[in-house]
């Protein structure tokens, strides 16, 4: 007989890491670490004034049933940025949804740059990821998210991964921007059509949360030049998104540091791009 | 039961001949449309068929059904524009929406972007969410296929066949959308949406969107 019942157990990964700060006399310092299971937050020197929070995933991807939180609390006057010390991966998962819960507050005249580095989705890949972020008065939130569908090296391009990327940034709780992103097989495999995914396998959006943020459109649109990508920026109502396709990995990283270069001095030291 | 009398009005407000403007409005569609990426009706039908099943005509039917249901969702469908263009296209839509629905009515509209606009105007009528969506969806259909047929372009009846193919499924999503939770608004079409925003730096425009 063969043996079909349901005994195999999955190991399931739970992390959670988060990092508050205080900000007196101009400075910004740690005031609260705390991490458990894979979850991990580090805080490498910097040469610059603005503390830069390394968050880290040791189980090495995700997969069906996991659950990683990452937390970030910036308060009144201060700069944080946040980024993740490798890309994140999305593993083939018959089972639940692996959950990646992000949160941030952020106080009055805050700024949060929250810069993480890649997510790769491969092929059965089933993650749901939600970006939440709360800023307070006129605090700015700087973002990025890079998604790589399947390991082009070896020619995988997935066909039945399910991904859902919610982002939500409210300003004293009221909604500013919202968007979800919703990959799955009917929309995979119409990837190659204009309207969806215009035959690109990875993409980027930027966001640039804050008052001022539509006069830097012009800037943003004249960094907008990297071979290999499609990219268009649009500012409106105290926000500036900036979205970009690419075939590949390598000229779409390119062009995001372009871009974040003009709207942020320094970019996390994990990012390595060297030859960029 | 749906009033025959209501079920009209319905088919009224949103037809395309009702004065929201649409004619201006390509969504983004003219971008393509110019740089030869939709050049006949099998590319214009896979464009609108995409809206439908993984856009913005997907998120709005979604905040019009859990609207009319009485929901307050305003800064969430404001939040949830993917481009200015789309912002002001919703915006000025639902303006003009709700300035002749309170002409004809007699009651005043909130202004609202457009989806919420027909749900809080649709609440009055005795017609189920799902014929309200219908007629939004199919509303929105014939105000892309308009933009193909005249920028294609396209003749009439090219146009009316691409509308009549898409009947089956608008039906179904009509359906379908009108009990979905919020939790499933999302969409699939990242180069609409930047096709969108290349809109604004286009030499030459026809359309507003």
């Amino acid at each position: 007989m063969l043996d079909t019942g349901p005994s195999r157990q999955f190991q399931r990964s739970r992390g959670s890491a988060s990092a508050g700060f205080v900000h007196r006399d101009g400075q910004t310092r740690l005031a609260t670490l705390q991490q458990s299971g894979s979850a991990k937050a580090m805080l490498p020197r910097t040469h610059g004034p603005v503390p830069e929070v390394v968050f880290l995933n040791t189980s090495g991807g995700l997969t069906g049933g996991d659950r990683l939180c990452y937390h970030l609390d910036v308060p009144e006057g201060a700069e944080v940025t946040g980024t993740t010390q490798t890309a994140e991966r999305g593993y083939a998962s018959p089972g639940p949804a692996a959950a990646v819960r992000v949160s941030a507050t952020v106080g009055a005249k805050a700024r949060l740059n929250w810069l993480p580095q890649e997510t790769l989705i491969y092929e059965n890949a089933h993650v749901s990821r939600e970006t939440n972020v709360e800023l307070a008065g006129d605090a700015i939130c700087l973002m990025v998210e890079t998604l790589v569908l399947g390991r082009h090296a070896m020619g995988e391009a997935p066909g039945h991964a399910r991904f859902a990327d919610h982002r939500m940034v409210r300003r004293d709780g009221h909604p500013v921007w919202a968007e979800t992103l919703r990959l799955d097989a009917d929309s995979l495999a119409c990837g190659g059509l204009p309207a969806l995914l215009g035959g690109a396998r990875c993409f980027a959006i930027i966001a640039l949360i804050a008052p001022a943020a539509p006069d830097l459109t012009d800037r943003v649109r004249a960094t907008l030049v990297e071979p290999g990508c499609v990219a268009a920026a649009s500012g409106w109502n105290g926000k500036l998104l900036i979205r970009m396709l690419a075939q590949d990995g390598w000229p779409l990283r390119c062009q995001v540091a372009r871009t974040l270069r003009a709207l942020t001095p320094t970019l996390p030291r994990v990012w390595q791009m060297t030859g960029a | 039961m749906t009033d025959p009398t209501d079920a009209l009005r319905l088919v009224q407000w949103l037809s395309p001949a009702f004065p929201i403007g649409a004619f201006a409005y390509s969504q983004g569609l003219e971008t393509v449309i110019s740089d030869g990426q939709i050049k006949d009706a099998a590319g214009l039908q896979h464009w609108i068929t995409a809206i439908l099943t993984h856009g913005s005509a997907r998120t709005d039917a979604i905040l019009l059904a859990h609207a009319r249901a009485g929901a307050d969702l305003g800064p969430l469908a404001i939040a949830l524009a993917p481009t200015a263009e789309r912002h002001t296209e919703m915006m000025e839509q639902g303006r003009a929406f709700g300035r002749t629905i309170a002409a004809l009515t007699g009651t005043p509209q909130p202004l609202l972007p457009f989806a919420l606009a027909v749900a809080h105007a649709t609440r009055a009528l005795n017609v189920t969410t799902t014929e309200v969506l219908t007629h939004f969806l199919q509303g929105i259909a014939a105000q892309l296929v308009s933009v193909g047929v005249r920028f294609i372009p396209l003749g009439q009846t090219d146009g009316q066949r691409i509308l009549a193919a898409l009947a089956p499924l608008i039906t179904s999503f009509a359906a379908r959308y009108a009990t979905l939770p919020l939790a499933d608004i999302g969409t699939a079409t990242i180069a609409a949406d930047l096709a969108s925003m290349q809109h604004e730096t286009l030499p030459v425009r026809i359309y507003r969107t």
